[in-house]
């Protein structure tokens, strides 16, 4: 199976990644990737592990150099741009593994996602919302925080900078069931009111269908299935594919 | 048997010519060159020493010139007070050796106790050169001051032969250590280099490492100045100072850090060629060495030696001689089976980081053969208390018991000679190893690792090899463990743990970035390894389906306390989970 167009739901794509092919040396972890995001929706990328799903991503951010083929944003290759210009066109990354500054304040690290610090204040009472056990401790250093904690940080941190897009690295990893189904929620209502595009890599394939609109299930590097997560017969279609 | 074949094939290829070339050079060279090259093999053997350190240990040293200025001194201090004969030449030796191994121990002890940091190390290393040269200044007429010694007897040798004296022994030293780090026994160089905390967690006494590697490097070192004194005739303090130990770490990063090769070629290079451009550029010649400094780094981080061999690498046919590991399976040391008796005990553990209560009064226990499951919200302390299960730094106040053995304050390698193994939330494994060696290293305390040797068997308890067949990791014995999917590490770090053979388990979220499938069969393993092994395991978990099925019982860690513990349908069915857990919990 090679290119599959997927069905648009929305307005332009946000996000294009075309034909791309990646990986680490000789290995070729990901082969003839084609894959869109719409302004305003959500892929989930699935997959069992060690397919490419985080590959994917450090090679859409040019972390990873691609072999082949183009990334997209806004009709710019943004795999060849470094990092900080990447996050300048509202690209927010959250990543699997630590993303914080561990010697710095909750604080500090939720100003640093920010451009100007007079937003924070306006900004942080949503965040409050979802994860309340962050107002009463601005001040403790982000690495003494519990690993479930530090997770939550990370997304508090990227919802904080308002990004257009957002490409998010299996961030229900180690959260307690209660706080997924906020951090669900969060996610939805992000999109709701600022159209926010999604790019989630996930093992959690309930929260997947619950904050996407369509999904792809990779495969040794390559797409073998993809759909919309409102289809019905999308779960049993993706745990037959993750089966294998 | 085939290791040694190889070992063999590569010596007779590389080793063998090398010697050929040492003998015949002198009749092509000139004296001149001879007498540099001769001073430039000297420092040849102090930069393998400091590649040792720092390119293979991660331990940035500037103090290895300490070492030569120690092993100089011997010889210039012996032969001018005492006389120069056999005898004396053996009783320098033997002083060069015993002053290295004193200043080593010391230097090695105040810099790697449980618990320093390796830039505190390297300020050590700083220090050492600097209080050495000043004893030497203040030496009066016994050192020579400033000026040092010179003038003593010295051995009658053509330069020619210096040269194939020193061009021998330099081949001999640079093939004992190539041996050596590719050794299975080496690879714990790369372990310590990549992650400290995990080492120490497979129950390797890092620091003794460590102490003892300075030692031996430090007797090389000063058998390197030995000979050096003996040679050149002079001595002088700036030999011990920390500008010379500086350069050789020029050297080293130059040639080729982390390659046996690169540094002795990089010394040799760049000693041979400072020499004669100190003759015909004086003073400016050090600029031109600087620029090539920055330039190397820059544009070629990992040295000049590993860019040419990456450059010729594409030219050369695929490395197909890489032999696939083998796997066997070894049975588990046996152990007397009491099923009553008390695996973990904890009595009135606790923790706070600073004013913060992290832990209050936790008191616990669970048997071999149990599988305890340690549910609660996010923060609720559950990694702390394992931390201060393995760690006797790390819980404020309380008793812990690991098989009837009181923790007290010991180092983690030494909770797991207890029988302890743990697995962190984010995995641990060793970047620049692949998963065999990573699985050797697990192996380090049950099955010592040869220090010359590769071994092409690798042997591991049951569990581990069904562990490593249900993630299809034992199909990547060959890959470096960099190129892993995340949940790829947290499988191998588990293999890892397992390895240990422990009898108690600690496993915070073992099957967190694992799919599904995996799950249900790491879960099997689990209750294999309780109820087939008697293993007691204490696993962290946030997936209540999962804990459900594989556990035998349920304790729940709410705000630093324990507030609830019985069987799974006891807990999993409580009011309180329901609360704290699915329910609402936005609590501070």
């Amino acid at each position: 199976m090679h290119k599959q167009s997927m069905p648009a739901l929305y307005g332009a794509d946000a996000l294009q990644v075309k034909a791309m092919t990646s990986g680490y040396g000789a290995l070729m972890v990901l082969r003839n990737i084609h894959l869109s995001v719409a302004s305003g929706s959500a892929v989930a990328i699935l997959g069992k592990n060690g397919m490419g799903k985080t590959t994917l991503l450090k090679s859409i951010l040019g972390f990873l150099p691609k072999q082949s083929g183009q990334v997209l944003l806004n009709d710019e290759d943004i795999t060849t741009m470094p990092a900080y210009r990447v996050a300048r066109q509202s690209v927010s990354y959250t990543p699997q593994e630590q993303a914080l500054f561990a010697d710095l304040s909750i604080k500090d690290n939720l100003r640093l996602g920010l451009p100007r610090d007079s937003l924070l204040a306006e900004r942080l009472t949503a965040i409050y919302e979802i994860f309340p056990f962050l107002q009463d401790r601005m001040q403790q250093l982000a690495g003494t925080l519990s690993g479930g904690e530090q997770k939550m940080l990370l997304i508090a941190r990227a919802l904080l900078s308002r990004p257009k897009l957002m490409l998010i690295d299996e961030i229900t990893e180690g959260l307690q069931p209660s706080v997924i189904q906020r951090v669900a929620n969060a996610l939805s209502t992000e999109r709701q009111r600022h159209g926010t595009s999604m790019l989630i890599v996930e093992q959690n394939v309930e929260f997947a269908l619950q904050v996407a609109d369509h999904y792809i299930v990779l495969k040794r590097g390559e797409v073998v299935l993809t759909g919309l997560t409102r289809e019905p017969s999308a779960l049993s279609a993706i745990e037959a594919e993750l089966a294998m | 048997m085939i290791d040694g074949d190889l070992i063999r094939k590569q010596l007779l290829r590389s080793a063998l010519p090398v010697l050929l070339l040492v003998l015949c050079a002198p009749w092509f060279l000139d004296t001149y060159t001879t007498n540099i090259l001769v001073r430039a093999l000297f420092f040849a053997m102090l930069a393998l020493t400091v590649d040792v350190l720092w390119g293979y240990t991660g331990y940035l040293t500037f103090g290895q010139s300490a070492f030569f200025g120690v092993g100089a001194y011997a010889a210039a201090l012996v032969f001018t007070h005492l006389g120069f004969g056999p005898g004396y030449v053996i009783l320098g030796v033997l002083l060069a050796m015993l002053a290295a191994l004193l200043i080593g121990a010391v230097t090695g002890w105040l810099s790697f106790y449980h618990g320093s940091t390796p830039l505190y190390a390297s300020v050590v290393s700083l220090v050492l050169p600097i209080v050495l040269t000043q004893v030497l200044f203040s030496g009066g007429t016994f050192t020579g001051s400033s000026s040092g010694l010179t003038g003593y007897g010295m051995p009658d040798l053509s330069v020619e032969d210096w040269f194939r004296l020193v061009g021998c022994l330099l081949v001999v030293l640079t093939t004992v250590v190539w041996l050596f780090v590719r050794s299975d026994g080496g690879r714990i160089l790369f372990a310590i280099r990549d992650n400290e905390m995990r080492c120490s967690y497979l129950g390797i006494n890092i620091s003794v490492y460590k102490i003892a590697l300075l030692i031996v490097t430090g007797i090389v070192a000063a058998l390197a100045g030995f000979g050096y004194a003996s040679f050149s005739g002079v001595v002088a303090p700036e030999l011990a100072g920390f500008v010379f130990g500086t350069e050789v770490i020029i050297w080293v990063a130059l040639g080729g850090r982390g390659t046996v090769i690169g540094p002795v070629l990089g010394a040799i290079v760049i000693d041979w060629s400072s020499a004669y451009l100190s003759g015909n550029l004086p003073y400016i010649w050090k600029l031109f060495l600087g620029i090539a400094f920055v330039l190397v780094i820059v544009l070629l981080p990992q040295g000049l030696l590993p860019a040419v061999f990456k450059g010729f690498r594409r030219f050369l046919p695929a490395n197909t001689s890489s032999r696939a590991l083998q796997l066997i399976q070894a049975e588990p040391k046996p152990v007397e089976l009491e099923p009553q008796s008390l695996a973990v005990e904890l009595k009135n553990v606790s923790k706070n980081f600073g004013s913060l209560k992290v832990l209050s009064d936790i008191n616990f226990s669970a048997s071999a053969g149990e599988l305890v499951s340690l549910i609660g919200p996010n923060g609720a302390g559950k990694t702390t208390l394992m931390r201060c299960m393995s760690d006797g730094e790390e819980r404020a106040s309380g008793l812990v018991c690991i098989q009837g053995h009181e923790i007290k304050r010991i180092a983690p390698h030494q909770c797991v000679q207890l029988g302890l193994g743990r697995k962190f939330q984010t995995a641990t494994v060793f970047d620049s190893l692949t998963v065999g060696e990573c699985l050797r290293i697990a192996r380090t305390r049950i099955d010592p690792p040869s220090f010359w040797r590769r071994s092409a068997q690798l042997s591991l308890p049951p569990y581990v090899l069904e562990v490593l067949t249900a993630t299809e990791l034992d199909q990547k014995l060959d890959v470096v463990t960099s190129s892993l999917s995340h949940g790829e590490k947290q499988a191998l770090e588990l293999a890892m743990v397992l390895a240990l053979e422990p009898r108690v388990v600690l496993l915070d979220e073992p099957t967190a970035g694992l799919s599904m499938p995996e799950r249900s069969l790491i879960g099997k393993i689990f209750i294999d390894l309780t109820s087939r092994f008697g293993l007691c395991l204490l696993l962290v978990e946030h997936d209540l389906d999962f804990v459900r099925e594989i556990s035998t019982r349920i304790v729940v860690l709410h705000q630093g306390r324990l507030v609830l513990e019985g069987t799974v349908a006891e807990v999993v069915d409580s009011e309180l989970i329901k609360t704290i857990y699915s329910g609402s919990v936005g609590h501070a």
